[in-house]
């Protein structure tokens, strides 16, 4: 279990503030403890010894971990590595909530993730380029299955493989960093050469551990592949799409323009408010902390309900299980689809 | 999240604001037992989220029955640590209060409440083609009610000046729960002693802000920069008086040191001149046809001066912004080279730039400190920065003699100690050196009558 934190994150924060505008839950509470400064505050008294690591659960939990604070800030702090750290240290034991012990449980093996495939089928094994792998996921095998078929269609050169485990990424984010970060190599290892995936999540945390070079995410990976793909056209008009950034692809690894680059082209494209933060998925989250994470989105659906949308595009999972779920809850019509059904849409 | 009652100040306050507006559990209390000043940590007893005027007034009264110091809060983006609960007691938050109630265009004034951050002010009167003045470092996370707080500066001050001169009214809570409205929305009125202008500034030890009626100008309509390089930051000082001395007041007049230059470009990868002894960031806003030419002369007499390396105009606004970016990533770039990076204010007579930057260069070198100067050419407020490792105790020590030394240094050229970040509890031990005797008596004395109880951020100004 983790007792310290890595000083020398920690002593990057200069306590300025600027991250208070980009966080999701300070915006909620106008609270400094719900904020990644006071976060900060709170980790250096429990290293300095003048706060028990039990009053951090709290604020451990309420964080979406959605890392909006890391571009804003000047000083350049690695928040997302800190909360990790954060629940590394006080999840443990009967504090890990039991939703996260069962979701762990879940993805803990090779068998057990093919079962989370097995009411609808996911891409067929097949060899293409042995050096392109499509990361089949864990929880969107089970809750998007089409996803992984449509890539595959759309994109004949990329391997796929049966066998495969998790990433890890919520393994990270969930308190059990160093296990996350042993799935992500034990995956470098199986799949060679680069790894393609279709959530910003999983392309976040499997770079962070075996290098930016080793994955890809498919927007990312879309746009060097293909410039020009036609409009979708319905009834004599373009579609009108919107998008919603994952919050680990644009503040962990820096993409947001790609899949842009991408709707554009293939339709109406209308850039929603605030497209940057948090939908309030944040991975386990909307299991972990429902009410809060429909706090959080409840803004969303404000903000698109009169954009009149065909579409909204995500590039995750979960962005996609929440926005799909909420919108519908809210009665509009718009349909949340993965980016690549679009493109697949586009192609014909 | 929960507040624990089981103190009767708790409790009373939960009475008076509910439950949901106070906390007071170890973690909310730690979290705001600091603000943005590295040193000073003091832990509050209880925090409160007042809603309105009168919760504000009723926790003000209830505060002066029980001798409990309150210190309002805005985001705690301040330097100096004014916000600090060195004494404990309450710590006001102002964040909930934070609508905009009106905007002027027609009077071109708007009335707020303190919580609003000063980019949110702006980016609303923006859209009537309005301007709020203010623009420091914080903008987007620092609150308006602080701004007022601390009277804060930025860095269009010299062509505008900085939070005093666009305050036209208060509306306050006295330390006896008393609630006053002084000035208001008139541009001229001279009755009675100026209380608005005494106020701004006050860092919460008269009153605590609850609206404020602040004075908007015409948003620019263009922008346009240029940077130069000079071998020494004397010659960098010589072209500000040049261009000062030919009448033009503009909008930009920043520079960055050597130290920094090295920081900055190390950090940020923008291509500046490394070799350069100081970088001089200029430019003005307004319109086009009025701007261009200025900006261009005062290009030409950067080159007139003796030392100039080069001097570049920003040809769009993409490289006017990394040029902006430079001067603003400072305080961040040199923070990476330490653990510990103490920010300094001062501020001196224009045509002492030169030497004092001199002299701060010798008195690092005397404690065999790093330090990095950046600042507003323009109106001589300097931020040399001590970087140092926070654990390195006699480092540490050094580094507070030198910040004495400066002080003093600045007080002999016949500046100030602070500029715009304020004196809080940072700078309080040096103020007598910059008012005297007599005027601390009177500021005390002042206080009292303002706070007759001494609750009001107890410690700082007037203490």
């Amino acid at each position: 279990m983790r007792e310290e934190f890595t000083k020398s994150k920690l002593d990057r924060c200069i306590s300025c503030g600027y991250c208070l505008p980009a966080c999701p839950t300070y915006q909620l509470t106008g609270a400094e403890e719900s904020s990644p400064r006071g976060r900060i505050t709170l980790m250096r008294a429990v290293q300095d010894g003048r706060l028990p690591k039990e009053n951090l659960l709290a604020e451990s939990s309420f964080c979406l971990g959605c890392r909006a604070c890391e571009p804003v800030c000047p000083a350049g702090v690695e928040y997302g590595v800190l909360l990790e750290e954060m629940r590394e240290m006080t999840w443990q034991g009967r504090h890990r909530p039991l939703i996260v012990r069962a979701l762990f449980l879940a993805v803990q093996s090779q068998w057990r993730i093919r079962i989370l495939g097995l009411s609808s089928p996911v891409a067929r094994s097949r060899r293409a380029d042995p050096n392109l792998n499509l990361l089949l996921g864990c929880f969107e095998r089970r809750l998007f299955p089409k996803v992984s078929r449509t890539v595959a269609k759309i994109a004949p050169e990329v391997s796929v493989t049966p066998a495969q485990g998790c990433c890890g990424a919520l393994h990270a984010h969930n308190g059990e960093l160093k296990k996350g970060q042993a799935m992500a190599r034990v995956l470098g290892e199986k799949l060679p050469g680069v790894i393609l995936t279709t959530a910003g999540g999983c392309a976040a945390h499997i770079s962070a551990t075996i290098g930016k070079e080793r994955v890809q995410e498919f927007s990312q990976w879309w746009v060097m592949k293909e410039a020009d793909l036609s409009p979708i056209v319905r009834q004599g008009k373009k579609i009108r799409v919107g998008f919603q950034d994952s919050c680990h692809l644009r503040n962990g690894l820096g993409v947001f323009k790609q899949p842009r680059q991408i709707l554009e082209q293939i339709s109406e494209y209308v850039e929603i408010p605030n497209a940057s933060g948090c939908c309030g998925a944040a991975g386990s989250y909307s299991l972990l902390q429902r009410s809060n994470s429909r706090k959080v989105v409840a803004q969303k659906v404000e903000d698109i309900k009169d954009l009149n949308l065909d579409y909204l595009a995500t590039v995750n999972p979960g962005c996609t299980r929440q926005l799909a779920t909420s919108l519908k809850r809210a009665g509009l019509k718009t349909k949340v689809v993965h980016i690549s059904e679009l493109v697949s849409l586009a192609k014909g | 999240m929960s507040s624990s009652q089981s103190s009767p100040l708790v409790g009373q306050l939960v009475s008076i604001l509910g439950q949901e507006a106070v906390r007071a559990d170890l973690t909310s209390l730690e979290a705001y037992s600091h603000d943005a000043t590295p040193l000073f940590q003091g832990l509050p007893e209880v925090i409160v989220s007042p809603r309105d005027t009168q919760e504000v007034a009723e926790v003000v009264r209830f505060a002066g029955k029980t001798q409990t110091p309150i210190i309002a809060r805005g985001a705690g983006s301040n330097l100096c640590a004014a916000t600090v609960p060195l004494h404990g007691g309450i710590v006001m938050s102002m964040v909930n209060m934070n609508s905009i109630l009106e905007i002027s265009k027609s009077e071109m004034l708007a009335v707020v409440q303190p919580g609003v951050t000063n980019l949110d002010l702006d980016t609303q009167v923006g859209k009537e083609g309005l301007m709020f003045v203010p623009d420091p470092g914080s903008r987007s996370v620092s609150t308006v009610g602080g701004n007022v707080a601390t009277s804060a500066g930025g860095l269009r001050g010299l062509k505008y000046g900085t939070t005093k001169n666009y305050i036209l009214g208060l509306e306050v809570v006295l330390g006896s729960g008393e609630v006053i409205r002084t000035g208001g929305r008139l541009v001229k009125d001279v009755a009675g002693y100026d209380l608005t202008r005494l106020l701004v500034g006050s860092e919460g030890t008269l009153g605590i802000i609850t609206e404020i009626t602040a004075a908007l100008v015409a948003r620019p309509h263009a922008s346009k920069y240029g940077v130069a390089y000079f071998e020494s930051l004397g010659s960098a000082c010589a072209a500000v008086e040049r261009i000062i001395s030919q009448g033009i007041l503009p909008s930009t007049l920043e520079f960055l040191d050597n130290t920094c230059l090295v920081a900055v470009e190390d950090f940020a990868k923008l291509g500046l001149d490394t070799q350069a002894g100081a970088l001089l960031l200029f430019g003005d806003h307004g319109d086009s046809e009025v701007i261009e030419p200025v900006v261009e002369k005062m290009a030409a007499l950067c080159n007139e001066v003796e030392g100039c390396r080069t001097v570049t105009l920003a040809q769009n606004v993409a490289a006017a912004e990394a040029l902006l970016y430079a001067r603003r990533c400072s305080l961040p770039a040199l923070a990476r080279l330490g653990t510990l990076s103490i920010l300094e204010d001062i501020a001196v007579p224009r045509n002492r730039m030169a030497i004092t930057t001199e002299r701060i260069e010798l008195i690092a070198q005397k404690y065999g400190l790093r330090v990095g100067t950046f600042g507003h050419a323009g109106d001589g407020n300097l931020h040399p920065t001590i970087v140092l490792d926070k654990d390195d105790l006699p480092q540490v020590r050094k580094a507070e003699l030198a910040m004495g030394e400066i002080f003093a240094l600045a007080l002999e050229m016949g500046g100030t100690i602070t500029g715009e970040h304020g004196v809080g509890s940072a700078k309080l031990p040096y103020l007598e050196a910059r008012l005297g005797r007599e005027q601390m008596a009177l500021q005390r004395a002042i206080k009292s009558v303002f706070d007759p109880h001494g609750i009001l951020n107890p410690g700082r100004l007037g203490s």
